[in-house]
């Protein structure tokens, strides 16, 4: 079936072809996939990459594979938990260098990894995120273990400087021998294909999504005696908050019914305080500091006004986020943000003081006419157009192309990484993918896999999940008996 | 090429009737290469490089007079009036080419000349001291260090102000050498001569370029060929060297820096990042 | 319940023998691999190889006798602290469970926990020396609130037993608690 497959994405499609194509990857779909998600950000950590990973994990469970997800330890948590619906997860005890990033050796997360991909019989690995150092681990030692491999990035990267020059090199030699990668809007796809040097048809396009239900519209929290502009980010150079610095004063001073909520924390609060002291807007403008992601709908659904001014962005959920709960959008132009949502949903500007404030005083100048669409019709819009089911289908089909492929063998690898990442790196990385062969064999001589125990499964076909009893050990043997 | 019913529009919202990893012909349609590269010409670059060479002359024709004035060739008498008659001439020229400098008077300037040189000569005879205790080699060493922190460390892009961590290095290093001085009236020359050069003639050098384009790189030639022959009658070997050192900046490196840029590819497209290009300060001042 | 396949986590053969001494109590012994000649006399020439070597260079016959006084201090200490012979769990209905491990040397340690102090007996993962491995534990109550585990101790430290063998065990241990 992976031949028809790739037949049917290769030509440009006819509609007949296109069912044909449905009809086989339904075909494959019957089989169902053991996968392991390995990145370095997971919860408790909180972030666009924790949370696409989870509710992935959690659709593709639903729809019955079997996940279990791959990470550091954070602080006291650490082995083996279970979440909702027997969604296992890994908190391996490995080295935490850098914002929360392991460290690449390339070998010492072999022995754990190597475990827990041969406990669970994983079939496909699934690395997110290029920041984390353990994704590339899993994807490095997975290939050499025989597994098929999927990434995804969920990030942008320049090619002016030096350090974007070195990191686009080593996702060279990561996505290299790669089955496949998912990228999250046509941008990033078009980035990632240029940064790795990728053949762009085994790089698909999956947007990421939100959950409808937890960001609903409640008209009744806003004060419509005024209007409220949220803003809901990390204080950073990239997320825009200078120019953001520059729009408080501008409108608070043509409009005195406008007021600003601004969630989040980081080192450019220091600039908004320094404005809302300058212009004495302290009633008008107000800094929330940092939010849990439970309290970020609650402080949504007070405005009328969304506002995003992020430099740079591969897919934005906060603009989403806002939508699903009725707010206008109004948004920079960069990155894919562009392609997340349709014209009528949202406005869009330049990165300028000046263009920002041209597209909030349409906005502003629409809601007081009363012509803007009420929030529950534009969450009902909202929900149709991302839900992570669709994600989780798409996912699907890409886990179903990428089984019916076969893993480079070691030879063939070597020549891969050396005709493709150039002379000296790819020789390098060949000398480092022979090393973490050898290492492979040694440790399957010390504990052949025959000894590892097959572990009891939480989540797919065979899984004794139960939603009644409470007690993990017991529920688990339990079902064995 | 696509020729169904529906464009595969660039969207991710709604289902496209394409599979997810559909290459359509607007792929890298957006790709840019080398957008606003500014392609240099041989000699904009070869006489902003003189900018380079002359600040090592600068620090060769310190060492000259330094010397000089140490083997007793010199006296130092001489080499005050020298100074003040460059620090007038430096100064009438700097008038010339456009007042206006943040409204000082030359009432404030004549008063930050003496309290400059009133500090360095009350404090050139301590200098004799200061130092004794290290041994001579060390002194040395400790100067050509400073002299080569300066020089790396020069705000070539825009001379003025000197930079805070070059000018420095340089008067640390001018205050180690001129305390190996026979008497305290040469070291105080030294060091109003090491202000002179360190932290004035880059302002004046600042200035002729901005206003006087044409006459800036015959004004970098001159203290080249000052530092050259300075050092002739010094270390012939050394003037020769500093004399290779001055072409080979000034005339091959530009010629391999235009030589490079037919190789640069860069590249931009709606992944970069966006850049703020206005003054965001004028929020907060 | 002797069964000939039950191996540890390393892959060595060990013996289990569960004894019904009536419907409440219970015992289930876990024995570990027997010290093999082979591996004594690969340290003892190891030791005694390095000694050689050494007295070679020093020519120091202390060299010598100090190595042959470590390598029988070493097998002692090694076979009454470290050396588990077999492990025991004696779980009586009503009651308690007894858990004991003799050394090699013929050393007993024993303890009891009683039954009203036990929530449970369950099967867990943990990540242990760069692996993951099930281990069979007893919930410890929290005196304070019935409800709550105070803290867990596992069981068969030593010989530390494969799923297959853990999930005998653990069928018997419920067995047992069920009734009482």
């Amino acid at each position: 079936c992976g031949v028809l497959l790739t037949t049917a994405t290769f030509a440009p499609p006819t509609p007949a072809l296109v069912r044909s194509h449905r009809a086989t990857a339904r075909a494959a779909g019957s089989g169902r996939h053991r996968i392991c998600m390995v990145s370095d950000f997971f919860y408790p950590n909180m972030g666009g990459v924790e949370s696409h990973i989870y509710q992935l994990s959690q659709c593709l469970v639903e729809q019955g594979h079997k996940v279990v997800i791959a990470t550091h330890a954070y602080g006291d948590r650490r082995g083996v938990r279970y979440l909702t619906r027997g969604l296992k997860v890994y908190y391996l005890p490995l080295q935490v260098m850098y914002n929360q990033s392991t460290s690449t050796t390339c070998f010492h997360s072999l022995p754990l990894l190597r475990c827990v991909f041969v406990r669970e019989r994983i079939t496909v690995v699934h690395a997110h995120s290029s920041f984390s150092a353990m994704a590339h681990d899993a994807l490095f030692h997975a290939k050499t273990m025989g597994l098929n491999t999927v990434f995804t990035d969920h990030s942008l990267f320049g090619f002016a400087d030096v350090s974007s020059v070195l990191t686009n090199k080593l996702l060279t030699v990561s996505l290299c021998d790669t089955n496949h990668i998912i990228c999250v809007s046509y941008t990033s796809k078009e980035n990632t294909v240029l940064r790795a040097g990728l053949d762009p048809e085994i790089v698909s396009v999956i947007p990421n999504a939100v959950d409808p239900t937890e960001f609903t519209p409640d008209p009744g929290r806003r004060d419509d005696s005024k209007i409220t502009v949220v803003v809901v980010s990390r204080l950073v150079y990239r997320k825009g908050i200078d120019l953001l610095g520059g729009i408080i004063p501008e409108l608070c001073a043509k409009h005195p019914d406008l007021c600003f909520l601004i969630g989040g924390e980081g080192p450019k609060r220091i600039v908004l305080e320094e404005v809302r002291e300058k212009y004495q807007l302290h009633d008008r403008v107000r800094l929330l500091g940092a939010l849990d992601h439970k309290d970020v709908r609650d402080v949504l659904v007070q405005g009328h006004i969304f506002l995003n001014t992020s430099l740079t962005e591969a897919f934005c959920m906060a603009i989403v986020e806002g939508a699903s709960c009725g707010l206008q959008v109004v948004s920079t132009c960069v990155g894919g943000i562009p392609e997340v949502l349709p014209d009528e949903m949202v406005t869009l500007c330049e990165p300028t003081v000046r263009s920002l404030c041209d597209g909030l005083e349409i906005v502003i100048a629409r809601q007081r006419s009363g012509s803007v669409p009420s929030p529950a019709s534009i969450h009902r819009r909202v929900e149709t157009l991302y839900t992570w089911r669709n994600v989780a289908e798409r996912t699907e089909k890409v886990y179903n192309r990428v089984s019916g492929q076969e893993v480079l063998s070691l030879d063939r690898r070597l020549t891969r990484l050396t005709s493709h990442c150039g002379s000296v790196a790819g020789a390098i990385f060949a000398f480092i993918a022979v090393l973490n062969y050898l290492f492979l064999l040694l440790l399957q001589w010390l504990i052949p896999d025959d000894v590892i125990d097959i572990a009891i499964d939480g989540s797919g076909p065979q899984s004794c999940w139960t939603q009644t009893s409470s007690k993990k050990g017991k529920r688990k043997a339990n079902q064995i008996l | 090429p696509p020729c169904g019913p529906v464009e595969n529009k660039k969207v991710l919202y709604g289902r496209q009737p394409y599979p997810d990893n559909y290459v359509d012909r607007r792929f890298l349609a957006e790709l840019r290469r080398n957008v606003g590269v500014q392609q240099l010409r041989y000699w904009s670059v070869a006489r902003e490089a003189g900018l380079v060479g002359q600040q090592v002359s600068c620090v060769a024709v310190f060492v000259a007079l330094w010397s000089s004035l140490d083997g007793g060739a010199l006296p130092p008498a001489a080499l005050l009036w020298g100074g003040l008659l460059a620090a007038l001439l430096g100064y009438g020229l700097h008038g010339a080419l456009g007042g206006g400098t943040g409204g000082r008077t030359r009432w404030a300037d004549l008063q930050s000349a003496a309290i400059f040189l009133a500090f360095t000569f009350g404090f050139s005879p301590v200098l004799k001291t200061l130092t004794e205790s290290v041994s001579t080699d060390t002194v040395y060493a400790m100067s050509a260090l400073m002299l080569l922190a300066h020089l790396l460390f020069f705000p070539y892009a825009r001379p003025s102000p000197p930079g805070s961590l070059s000018l420095n290095a340089a008067l640390f290093g001018s205050v180690c050498l001129a305390s190996r001085l026979p008497g305290a009236l040469h070291a105080f020359a030294m060091l109003t001569w090491a202000l002179l050069l360190f932290a004035l003639w880059p302002c004046l050098l600042q200035r002729l370029r901005d206003r006087a384009p044409r006459a800036f790189p015959w004004a970098a030639a001159l203290v080249s060929l000052a530092g050259v022959g300075g050092l002739s009658g010094l270390w012939p070997g050394g003037s020769v060297l500093l004399l290779l050192t001055l072409l080979a900046l000034t005339l091959a490196c530009p010629l391999l820096l235009v030589r490079l840029q037919r190789h640069k590819d860069n590249i931009h497209g709606p992944w970069d990042e966006a850049e703020i290009r206005e003054d965001l300060s004028r929020f907060l001042d | 319940m002797a069964d000939d396949s039950l191996t540890d986590i390393y892959g060595n053969r060990i013996g289990v023998a569960c004894r019904c001494h009536s419907d409440l109590c219970r015992e289930v012994t876990v024995s570990g691999p027997k010290l093999s000649l082979r591996s004594v006399l690969v340290y003892t020439c190891g030791v005694w190889l390095l000694a050689y070597a050494a007295f070679c260079c020093t020519e120091n016959t202390a060299v010598l006798s100090c190595a042959i006084i470590l390598t029988l201090v070493g097998l002692m200490v090694y076979i009454h602290f470290f050396k588990v012979d077999h492990e025991s769990l004696l779980i009586i209905g009503s009651l308690g469970v007894q858990l004991s491990s003799s050394y090699a040397s013929g050393r007993e340690c024993t303890s009891f926990i009683e039954m009203s102090k036990i929530k449970d007996v369950v099967i867990n993962e943990a990540v242990y020396m760069h692996r993951v491995i099930y281990y069979l534990c007893i919930l410890i109550k929290d005196p304070a609130d019935p409800h709550a585990v105070s803290s867990v101790l596992p069981l068969f430290q030593s010989s530390k037993p494969r799923l297959k063998c853990l999930i005998e065990v653990y069928k018997t241990c419920q067995e047992i608690l069920a009734q009482s």
